[in-house]
């Protein structure tokens, strides 16, 4: 199985792609990776998994972040800012 | 830059949680439990589970699995921790996916009193307990086109409806050696090519082969299944293409041997594991009916000191959503124990073999769901009609959609959940299919489209009237036979809603 990877895009820009994983995975690594990022850093998580689609952000809010979702071509970017 | 992994990744393909759009739930846990077979023990271990994170509900599925909701994904990570210590995995839910793929190997089902059954030609549970080590967290067969589902089970009735399976294997006697032969292809669920009974291979295996045909089937399924569409993606699309000719050249070429030829009959009666029966051992096994496999956290904890008192703390969950305690020396004292707390094991047959999917959390049907209406009917005919149903069954199947959980296509009497407008807002109905069966299979057919939730006890009322008064001239005639000789007038006047 592939490790899902968190990326670096720019300064303070990162991205996380867990397309293929099934819940609650996108949401816990989603987490993590949020957990490494200074505070004002930018994370979008990449996901194909309806499901994961509605829960991250909800699970995000509930923990205080700004989030925005954006779907195209049968995926979603989830953008959180720390 | 590197995740802290290890603790996430030993988790991936082995444990997921599923989407859940009700009751205030977002995910459930469907804890797969190999041919329904779980200790005391681990049976208290997932109560505890339920206490704590799942607001102390549980429930049984009709493919023996238990299943808790209102799961934080905060709190995944623990509880997969926990369930692996017991050995326990569960369904990866890849089919939220919008397309084809992400299937998995679903928990095998088997007969629930494999190993003790004195009705049992063959103990089943040995290959489905070699075959969940095989696929469990096989990188190989995690992304195979759909989910696909195995039933094994060596007993002489059909107490796993082996025809709504992908693959089933059943006990026959060939040449006086006893194994198995095989159904293939078979699904409830409206998927094309819609709903399908297994056909069988006619094939004769020793219990040694049933591993190797199970895994080259799987390995077919993957490498020839159809990736398209979510819609031809179930093995029974494959099969209705290939045929089943076609599938068993394919597995031969596979194991590089012809099988054995086995045409002899494949149709077993439909049946569960009722009341208080006597074991191969001289013990008694003891099946507690549970409406559509409901239980609480308390009541997991005290069944499960019942089997410790009584048995030797052994547990079986069937495929009609009911639990069994085995190997029971006093069986008198059991039930007084179990009567104390108004648990009765008299009474009529549908108590234990109605089914009621989990519409409720699915989020798919509105107020009535599929597990109410299964506990209004079956009180309905305790009720209404306690003599008759004692000695007779009849198949009730409930399902909040064509999905068909609650395989209301295969059943005596089915529902199967659809919207409707009643004087502009929508409410919750149900399509209704009468006279479906395993003996000999037919798939039910639908009389009703769209009857108001409300009206659907009052509907099968009316059949059950008509049916009691053919029995003051035909005594022995019984409610399937009466439904098989309606005809479509009949059927017609007395399914419609005045």
């Amino acid at each position: 199985m592939q490790e899902p990877k968190l990326e670096r895009k720019s300064e303070g820009e990162y991205t996380l792609d867990v397309r293929g994983q099934t819940c609650p995975f996108p949401q816990i690594l989603s987490q993590l990776a949020l957990e490494k990022l200074r505070e004002g850093s930018i994370l979008e998580v990449i996901t194909d998994n309806p499901p994961s689609a509605r829960d991250v952000p909800i699970a995000l809010r509930k923990k205080g972040y700004e989030v925005e979702v954006k779907k195209s071509n049968g995926q979603w970017h989830i953008v959180v800012k720390k | 830059m590197e995740l802290e992994m290890e603790k996430v990744m030993r988790f991936m393909g082995r444990y997921s949680l599923g989407r859940d759009n009700g009751m205030g739930s977002l995910h459930f846990l469907r804890i797969k439990i190999p041919g329904g077979v779980i200790t005391s023990e681990y049976f208290k271990g997932i109560a505890e589970l339920s206490r704590e994170y799942g607001r102390g509900y549980a429930e049984i599925t009709d493919r023996q699995d238990i299943q808790l909701h209102w799961i934080e994904g905060d709190d995944a990570l623990d509880i997969f921790e926990r369930l692996e210590k017991m050995g326990f995995t569960t369904d990866m839910c890849g089919q939220a996916f919008p397309g084809a793929g992400h299937g998995d190997v679903r928990n095998i089902v088997g007969c629930p009193l494999s190993g003790v059954n004195k009705d049992e030609l063959i103990d089943g549970y040995p290959v489905i307990k070699e075959l969940t080590r095989f696929f469990t967290g096989n990188e190989d067969f995690l992304d195979l086109p759909k989910k696909f589902k195995f039933s094994i089970s060596g007993c002489m009735y059909n107490c796993t409806r082996a025809e709504i399976n992908d693959m089933a294997f059943i006990p026959v006697v060939h040449d006086g050696e006893i194994g198995f032969t095989v159904l293939a292809g078979g699904g409830a669920g409206k998927t094309l090519p819609g709903p399908t009974l297994a056909k069988p291979l006619r094939v004769f295996l020793s219990q040694e082969e049933v591993f190797d045909v199970a895994v080259a089937t799987v390995e077919i399924f993957r490498d020839h299944g159809n990736r398209e569409s979510k819609a031809k993606a179930r093995f029974k699309y494959l099969l209705d293409q290939i045929g089943v000719n076609g599938l068993r050249n394919m597995i031969e070429k596979k194991l590089g041997r012809k099988l054995e030829d086995y045409h002899g009959d494949v149709s077993r009666e439909w049946i569960e594991h009722t009341g208080v029966g006597e074991q191969k051992d001289e013990r008694y096994y003891v099946c507690v009916p549970l409406i559509g496999g409901k239980l609480s956290s308390d009541i997991m904890e005290w069944y499960a000191g019942l089997a410790e008192e009584y048995g030797t703390g052994d547990l079986r969950l069937t495929t009609f959503q009911n639990l069994i305690i085995v190997n029971v020396e006093d069986k008198e004292g059991l039930l007084k124990e179990l009567g104390k707390e108004g648990v009765v094991l008299k009474g009529i047959i549908p108590k234990w073999t109605a089914v009621g999917c989990a519409s409720d959390f699915c989020g798919k049907t509105k107020e009535y769901h599929s597990k109410e209406i299964v506990r209004d009917i079956v009180e309905h005919l305790e009720t209404s009609y306690p003599n008759i149903f004692v000695n007779q069954d009849f198949k009730i199947g409930v399902s909040g959609c064509p999905n068909n959980c609650g395989y209301s296509v295969i059943a005596s009497v089915g529902l199967e959940g659809r919207l409707i407008r009643v004087n502009g807002s929508v409410k919750q109905g149900y399509d209704i299919y009468l006279r479906g069966k395993l003996e000999n299979g037919s798939i039910g057919r639908r009389v009703a489209e769209g009857v108001p939730a409300e009206n659907v006890v009052n509907v099968l009322n009316k059949l059950l009237e008509q049916y009691k008064i053919k029995l003051k001239n035909e005594s022995e005639i019984r409610f399937v036979d009466f439904l098989e000789k309606l005809s479509d007038t009949e059927i017609k006047k007395l399914v419609e809603v005045t």
